[in-house]
């Protein structure tokens, strides 16, 4: 009689253990979304990271339905700003604090979220497949090479057919972290040659064409022959540009997409507070004119549903969000720099409510 | 008082005849001359509502104008109510502030201070600001305000355009007021009315439609600034009725933002913001200029 | 009876001499008391605040001016350099002013004549609604269209005026190297004149209204043409308003920011070439704001602060011209 309480105890339990297992494995699969109580998180900053930061704070929305993120892209430098003076809950930079900046007043983290290629795209209707050093571009952009059939762009492109065209060079109207990163390259690439400088606003010489935004240098592009300027990837793409491949440090020449963003991401040496520079980066199949950008937050958080909110936001980039990325033309970060984010979260501190 | 004089048929009698022909014919053309300029400026205006109408109309639609933002600008769907909301707040608490103290500074210039040095010192900076970029404005309450209550808001931005307004509405409320002739307001003292009594009940209505056209003109390019609101009244994806709670957005920002990206669904989604925008200030136009002429008969009457 | 003086413009007569004015006072003493510091308080509020605007932006632009000195007016605009010379846009600012002026100028007289002494009675609603219809356009609508669809024909346009006049002595400099995007000081100034014209016309059009009947009916009684009586009666008797009037415009002109960012090319290098690509101080703001911090930022809103000196130094010398023409007419209308 024992023995058959025993089986009958037995299959008891198991029926009750099953489930509690199962319920217990779901639970440690998918962690437990808790619902965040109302707060509105305000961010400014990069214009380059908008166009993510609006895929996932779209898709964050039903995640968390009691939590609104106001994103606005006023640029990085008044990000950086707004940041200091507490405007802002969190601001969005394509560029670290320089030296001479007013900086933070209490610690703050750096945050990467995606990079994404920064094209040169050209109009030539011969021309599919252009190739530039970065001695060549240049000398372009500083108009030292006036015409297509130049002997710098024939000594890069031994078999082209390059027609005799005048070269009409686009730059941006607007201070931009684009104009920022293209310049870092060709300071970093041809120091010898380029003699403008680095910078948001840079004195491009006369002769030059000046357009408004990433869409005004595209448009300008798309309509005049013989043009060539630069453009962040997502916007190219969007406007149907062509663009060329340039030459990387390894002396590849490597054409602008995801992959070769993420290969650069990778190539570029990590800094502890994870600022990182993969513009010029090492690696055969790095896209030398690659753009990080970050999320700037306070370390220690003053108001508890904001600080929960802002953690949960920056979970949900590192965790659904870097999938969303590449449908907005973004790439995502390299693995390990991603396990260093999301490890980097973990580091800020909120009050309990 | 309003009728206009006509030259006495056949030119006058007293000149002799050749010179009377040549000084006719110029007259002629000069009049021809002047109706052109009419012409000339209806030409832009007609190319350009016809361009917005254009590329807008078909955006427009009952969606468009009563949903909340998308969250995502470049792909289709959501539409401009917390923009066309932002718009009427803002814009219509910015007039709040500034037509009623601009034409009372008016009013203190003209009848009041005169040639005084506090009234030559408040024209001349009245003057200066004049001038003022609507960015610079738009810096000066971010400076001001925004960083020191270190958030934006919608009512930041109304700050921002009543700065623009009131320069305006002040100079041209100085301007009509000069233009009543003197003799009114003596007619209206003899019969024993004080100063006050006078402005309300002779000058004012006097000066009223430059007043109001004046103050109308501020409001309008109010309406459709985007500069002073950029860095101040952030952006939201739902209709925010607060003005002092909250970030807020408004049809110019959008139409500024949308319109400078490559993706076509921000394109229209601009135009229609544009063409939205454009219909608001207008109806508010007309609508103001009604109410004035319907107050000002029942004044004559 | 004892001699009273003429009262002055907008003033109450002088006060009755003694022995009159023991009757009855006017009523509402109290509410004109009121009415008058309800006023007094308006200037003084309004006075505030425009000063609080020039000392704030004048504060916050000092690193500049420290740091240049005389040096913000020199031609040299190179952030990544460390440059912060304004030279270049104060006279882009001046040039598009310039040409916004002489366009908006003829063309809101003329509308304003027509309104009040051509057209009927009748055309006259329509015709102001329709010119208050150009100021309900936003400024940044005006810069779209324009960049939509006026700056290639336009660039053609200057390409063809810049091949026939390259010969001639000063007008060929001024028509060389013209932009191949139609993006320059012209296409700005020629969009920031259709913006001005509606307030121009507006307050042109009051001061028009304001002629004395008898003035213009003596006119026309010594034999005057119409036109003669425009100019010998309306003209004089409005010039104060005109110059008034013109001011207002020009200082929208050059306050204009974000059409003239879009259409300027900004180049920032001062350039005779007016159709070719400038900046003015507005458009560099609304352009290089965003991005900046210390320096260039303080030099960007010093460069606000010069805005205001150039509006009072052009209204001095409106006045000065005006004045002096005064003087030399003889005219007291």
């Amino acid at each position: 009689m024992l023995r058959s309480f025993a089986r009958r105890g037995a299959i008891v339990l198991a029926a009750l253990a099953l489930p509690v297992l199962l319920i217990g494995n779901a639970a440690t699969a998918a962690p437990k979304t808790n619902k965040l109580a109302s707060a509105t998180l305000n961010g400014d900053g990069s214009t380059f990271q908008l166009g993510f930061n609006q895929v996932v704070i779209g898709a964050f929305k039903p995640v968390q339905k009691a939590v609104t993120i106001n994103y606005q892209g006023n640029g990085s430098g008044t990000g950086r700003t707004d940041f200091v003076n507490g405007v802002v809950q969190f601001a969005g930079t394509d560029a670290p604090y320089k030296a001479t900046d007013p900086q933070p007043p209490q610690p703050f983290l750096y945050f990467p979220t995606v990079v994404a290629p920064i094209t040169v795209s050209y109009n030539l209707s011969s021309v599919s497949d252009l190739k530039l050093s970065s001695d060549t571009i240049a000398k372009i952009f500083q108009g030292q090479i006036k015409t297509w059939d130049d002997a710098a762009i024939k000594a890069d492109n031994p078999k082209a057919k390059l027609p005799s065209t005048t070269i009409t060079v686009v730059h941006r109207s607007d201070s931009s972290g684009t104009t920022a990163n293209f310049t870092s390259f060709l300071t970093k690439a041809s120091p010898s040659v380029w003699t403008l400088g680095t910078g948001s606003t840079v004195s491009w010489p006369a002769g030059t064409q000046g357009a408004t935004g990433n869409s005004g240098v595209a448009s300008l592009v798309k309509s005049t022959d013989g043009a060539v300027g630069y453009v962040d990837f997502s916007d190219a793409n969007a406007s149907d540009l062509t663009f060329a491949s340039v030459k990387n440090s390894s002396g590849k020449f490597i054409k602008p997409s995801l992959v070769s963003a993420s290969t650069a991401a990778s190539g570029a040496t990590v800094n502890a507070d994870l600022t990182y520079d993969p513009i010029n980066a090492s690696g055969a199949a790095s896209y030398p004119i690659t753009s990080p950008t970050w999320i700037l937050v306070y370390t220690t958080q003053t108001d508890a549903a904001k600080g929960a909110a802002i953690k949960a936001f920056l979970n949900f980039i590192y965790t659904d969000g870097q999938k969303l990325a590449s449908s907005v033309d973004y790439a995502p970060l390299p693995k390990p720099l991603l396990k260093q984010a999301l490890t980097q979260v973990r580091k800020i501190v909120v009050p309990a409510s | 008082m309003t009728a206009i004089a006509t030259p006495p048929a056949g030119g006058s009698n007293l000149a002799p005849r050749p010179r009377s022909r040549a000084r006719r014919i110029k007259s002629v053309v000069a009049a021809a001359v002047i109706s052109i300029t009419f012409l000339i400026a209806l030409i832009p205006l007609v190319f350009l509502v016809g361009y917005v109408i254009q590329r807008g109309a078909d955006v427009i639609s009952s969606d468009f104008l009563t949903q909340d933002l998308p969250f995502v600008d470049r792909l289709p769907g959501g539409g401009m109510n917390p923009a066309i909301v932002g718009t009427l707040l803002i814009t219509g608490a910015a007039a709040l502030m500034a037509i009623p103290l601009g034409i009372l500074g008016g009013i203190y210039l003209n009848e009041y201070g005169g040639k005084n040095p506090l009234a030559r010192l408040i024209r001349f900076l009245a003057e200066v600001m004049t001038g003022v970029p609507s960015i610079v404005m738009g810096l000066f309450i971010y400076t001001l305000v925004v960083l020191n209550t270190k958030e934006r808001t919608g009512f930041a931005g109304s700050l921002a355009l009543a700065c623009l307004m009131l320069p305006i509405i002040i100079r041209t409320t100085d301007q009509m007021l000069s233009l009543v002739p003197r003799e009114l307001r003596e007619g209206s003292y003899a019969l024993g009315s004080r100063r006050a009594r006078t402005i309300r009940t002779v000058v004012l209505p006097n000066a009223a439609a430059g007043i109001v056209s004046g103050a109308l003109l501020a409001v309008a390019r109010a309406a459709g600034e985007t500069a002073p609101l950029l860095f101040t009244i952030g952006i939201v994806r739902e209709t925010n009725t607060n003005l002092f709670k909250g970030q807020n957005t408004a049809l110019s920002v959008q139409i500024f933002t949308n319109a400078t990206s490559p993706f076509s669904v921000q394109q229209d989604r601009a135009w229609g913001a544009a063409l939205t925008l454009i219909v608001i200030v207008f109806i508010f136009t007309i609508l103001a200029r009604l109410v004035t002429a319907f107050f000002s008969r029942r004044q004559a009457a | 009876m004892a001699a009273i003086a003429p009262p002055r413009e907008n003033e109450l007569p002088a006060p009755a001499p003694k022995g009159l004015g023991t009757g009855p006072r006017p009523p509402g003493r109290i509410t004109d008391r009121l009415f008058r510091w309800l006023a007094l308080a308006s200037g003084l509020l309004v006075l505030a605040i425009l000063a609080l605007i020039a000392y704030t932006t004048t504060k916050n632009a000092w690193p500049w001016f420290s740091a240049e000195g005389l040096g913000i007016f020199k031609d040299n605009w190179d952030p990544a350099k460390g440059q912060y010379g304004a030279g270049a846009m104060i006279y882009g600012t001046f040039l598009v002013g310039v040409i916004a002026l002489i366009i908006a100028v003829p063309i809101s007289v003329g509308i304003a004549l027509f309104v009040t002494e051509i057209a009927p009675r009748r055309m006259r609603k329509p015709i102001i609604y329709s010119v208050d219809l150009l100021a309900a356009i936003p400024s940044v609508v005006y810069g779209l269209w324009a960049l939509a669809v006026l700056t290639q024909p336009l660039a053609d346009i200057y390409s063809n005026i810049s091949s026939a006049t390259s010969g001639i002595p000063i007008i060929g400099d001024l028509t060389a190297d013209p932009s191949p995007t139609g993006l320059s000081f012209m296409t700005a100034g020629i969009i920031v004149a259709i913006m001005i014209v509606p307030i121009i016309t507006s307050i042109t059009r009051e001061v028009f209204a304001t002629t004395p009947q008898p003035l213009k009916e003596a006119t026309y009684g010594m034999g005057a043409t119409r036109w003669e009586m425009i100019r010998g009666s309306v003209f004089p008797h409005s010039r104060g308003g005109l110059v008034s009037a013109v001011m207002i415009g020009l200082g929208r002109a050059i306050g204009e920011t974000i059409a003239v960012a879009l259409l300027i090319g900004s180049s920032q290098h001062i350039s005779a070439h007016i159709f070719g690509p400038g900046d003015t101080l507005a458009s560099i703001i609304a352009n290089q704001f965003g991005e900046s911090t210390g320096e260039q930022r303080a030099a960007l809103i010093g460069m606000g602060v010069v805005l205001f000196v150039l509006t009072v130094l052009v209204g001095v010398m409106a006045r000065g011209v005006v004045a002096r023409y005064d003087r030399k007419s003889g005219a007291t209308v």
